[in-house]
């Protein structure tokens, strides 16, 4: 049981990385009821910039995290009325059309990335990637590195930011009542379309902001998206689709499982692991573990 | 008057399409038509991509050299590429379509073991010959499949060779922990390790198969705490950069850090940087092995620089296998006399002359066994153990291939 100890630190820090990959994408899916497939490239096109940004100036990838979210933004502002129409079309299945479409964009996104990008793996140096915390004493040993810590607190800064501006802004106010019932949303006086973008836009700028901190932590490669997609869509399932104040919980959940189940179990078995404790959860209450989800 | 122009047009045209049909056949006829099955996209790109380049070097060379010679004509080759998108299921799509649609005369390999695997009972199916210049696993070898090849031998061939050079070092290593990623190379590579590790007298302090793609810092906590003098991994690029960076992050340095595939081309050390340095790996060739041969690259060195030059990479072993499997081809279809569009029968008697391909290559022997666990694989070469050594890539065992002598323990990550 000495292990214990850092196989929670392990689990939280792991947890923090699920996070940033999820937020965002709950937030989107809660106003604009889409799952977007193309959240990992998003992530990925992000990785990219922060690497070459770095690569050229040398500066630490951290300092241009502003920088990215602003350009990204407004890639996302201007892509969403893309999404829109596909989503506000009239005949066959709007929901279907918009995940194919979003599955199509990831698909263009890995392809065009492997062409300029290359198909090496890379990694983006930063000045928080080489040290750690350690803690030695009354026969407890964690070791907490700090590129994961700034992770954490990354991730604990975007839920807080995002929460504060669903719940005390008036554009907050706005995208919850787009998320409760766009037509009575309409009728109210907000603009669904603007809206829309403007939610979109900070949901790819976050995304490509957590690129560069997974670039950090991790690796980067133009192939990288599809496996942050698929954590992105399991933990907005297991906080319940678009609850947003649900993901923190559900990214720390999954997160402790896999640290447990590598350190004391069969590490073969740990994306099982996780499965089974997604399918029972689901089963018990279908709408992820608050039973908030749409 | 009208009707008669308009078939006397028609005459002409049908005339014209049947001449340029023919020749497109002559065509056709004095060229080989390769099919290369290969991870062009999705998670195995890169070493999918390093294939590819091993490949074109060999087409490039040959057609710059007017072509394989067969009895005093010379057949230039096409290579016919189908994307496997690192899926085992499309790469034996992608096979089927290959032979039933492009008809090509032979079929050069996937990267990964986990394709070659899915793609090799359909090369037997329908008889068409194929060698592999990279997939390692075991696996492959053991299935006894008829019409599969390859030149770079198993991993269970050549890992003990690096668990032996690291049981040199002093002070000698005792124990070890040993993780792969979960497919069919990465797993045939921890295995193989472990046996090797086992049968040095090597106490195995920790044996983990993750899934392919994980977060492993977990792990390695554990790992760290158990304090072991080498760590051995068994995966692919982009997880060996996640490893690297995970070992950094936690602050554990081990006496020894083993790894195979993929960090031996320059695309490794450039990712980590200095933490790249005194990693140890397995292989079975570099650009600066002693070989010789007369066949297209006169040896190892003229092979790296041609490279070099084609694709500003001077290429790793795995590039340097899929060239040598084209070499292998060119060598066996001289001996059978083969020409473009071979019939069955010829396709075996080329399998049959592909069996008995005792050559020296740029890449040094290649020589397929033809019975026991390594049926079909190239035992021809010896495995050397590397080690990068600033931005050199050194061989540092055996003995007798030594370039530099192996730097023992790692430095500490925090004082690099």
């Amino acid at each position: 049981m000495e292990l214990l100890p850092q196989a929670l630190v392990d689990g939280i820090l792991l947890g923090g990385i699920y996070i940033t990959i999820a937020i965002a994408f709950s937030l989107t899916y809660g106003v604009m009821h889409v799952i977007d497939f193309a959240v990992g490239e998003w992530i990925m096109f992000g990785a990219f910039t922060g690497f070459y940004l770095n690569k050229w100036t040398g500066l630490d990838p951290f300092i241009f995290l502003p920088v990215i979210f602003v350009m990204y933004f407004v890639i996302g502002y201007l892509v969403q009325p893309i999404i829109h129409r596909v989503l506000s079309g009239t005949k066959g299945n709007p929901f279907l059309m918009g995940l194919v479409f979003t599955f199509g964009l990831a698909i263009m996104f890995r392809g065009l990335a492997l062409t300029v990008f290359g198909y090496y793996s890379n990694s983006i140096p930063s000045m928080f990637s080489e040290g750690s915390f350690n803690f030695d004493n009354y026969g407890i040993s964690i070791t907490i590195p700090y590129v994961r810590l700034v992770g954490l607190v990354y991730a604990l800064s975007i839920t807080a930011i995002l929460h504060y501006m669903l719940k005390k802004t008036n554009f907050g106010l706005g995208v919850r009542a787009l998320a409760q019932h766009k037509d009575a949303a309409g009728l109210m006086g907000v603009n669904s379309k603007r809206t829309g973008s403007y939610v979109y836009g900070i949901y790819v700028g976050i995304s490509a902001m957590t690129g560069v901190l997974l670039g950090c932590i991790l690796s980067i490669g133009a192939q990288m998206g599809n496996e942050y997609t698929i954590f992105a869509f399991f933990v907005v399932v297991l906080a319940g689709m678009g609850y947003l104040a649900g993901v923190p919980w559900a990214a720390l959940l999954l997160g402790m499982v896999q640290s447990i189940f590598m350190i004391y179990f069969n590490p073969s078995h740990t994306l099982l692991a996780v499965f089974v404790i997604l399918y029972i959860i689901l089963l018990v209450s279908p709408r992820g573990l608050f039973g908030k989800g749409v | 008057m009208n009707l008669r122009r308009a078939v006397l047009s028609a005459v002409m045209c049908i005339t014209t399409l049947f001449s340029a049909t023919q020749l497109f056949a002559a065509d056709a006829k004095s060229t080989f038509k390769v099919g290369v099955i290969t991870e062009l996209s999705g998670d195995l790109a890169t070493g999918g991509n390093i294939t590819k380049r091993g490949y074109d070097l060999w087409a490039q060379e040959v057609n710059a050299k007017g072509g394989i010679d067969i009895k005093g004509k010379k057949y230039k080759v096409e290579l016919l590429y189908a994307d496997a998108q690192s899926n085992p299921a499309a790469g034996a799509a992608a096979a089927e379509r290959l032979i039933t649609q492009e008809h090509v005369d032979f079929i050069l390999g996937p990267y990964s073991s986990g394709v070659t695997l899915a793609v090799a009972p359909v090369v037997d199916k329908y008889k068409i010959p194929m060698i592999t210049g990279s997939a390692e696993s075991p696996l492959i070898w053991k299935n006894k499949f008829k019409y599969t090849f390859g030149t770079i031998p198993p991993i269970n061939f050549t890992g003990a060779q690096s668990i032996k050079t690291l049981m040199e070092m002093k002070p000698t290593p005792k124990t070890i922990a040993i993780i792969g990623s979960n497919d069919a190379f990465s797993k045939a590579t921890a295995e193989a390790y472990k046996t090797a590790a086992e049968a040095a007298k090597l106490k195995v302090l920790k044996f983990s198969i993750v899934p392919s793609g994980q977060d492993m810092t977990p792990l390695l906590s554990a790992v760290k705490s158990m304090k072991p003098d080498i760590i051995a991994f068994g995966g692919h690029d982009e997880e060996h950069v996640k490893f690297v960076k995970a070992l950094r992050q936690i602050g554990y340095t081990p006496k020894g850090l083993l790894m195979h595939c993929g960090i031996t081309d320059k695309a490794f050390t450039d990712a980590v940087g200095k933490d790249g340095n005194q990693i140890f790996g397995t292989t079975c060739w570099t650009g600066t092995a002693k070989t010789t041969s007369k066949i297209l690259w006169p040896n190892a060195a003229a092979y790296a620089a041609a490279s070099q030059k084609a694709f500003n990479n001077p290429g790793d072993y795995t590039q340097g296998g899929c060239s040598a499997a084209g070499i292998a081809f060119q060598v066996a279809l001289q001996k059978v006399g083969a020409t473009p569009g071979m019939s069955e029968d010829m396709r075996t008697k080329l399998v049959a002359a592909i069996e008995q391909v005792d050559v020296q290559t740029f890449y040094g022997r290649v020589k397929f066994a033809t019975s026991g666990e390594f049926f079909h694989a190239n035992v021809g070469l010896v495995p050397l153990t590397i080690q990068i050594q600033g931005d050199k890539i050194v061989t540092v065992g055996p003995k007798a291939s030594q370039e530099a002598a192996p730097q023992y323990p790692m430095k500490e990550w925090k004082s690099r």
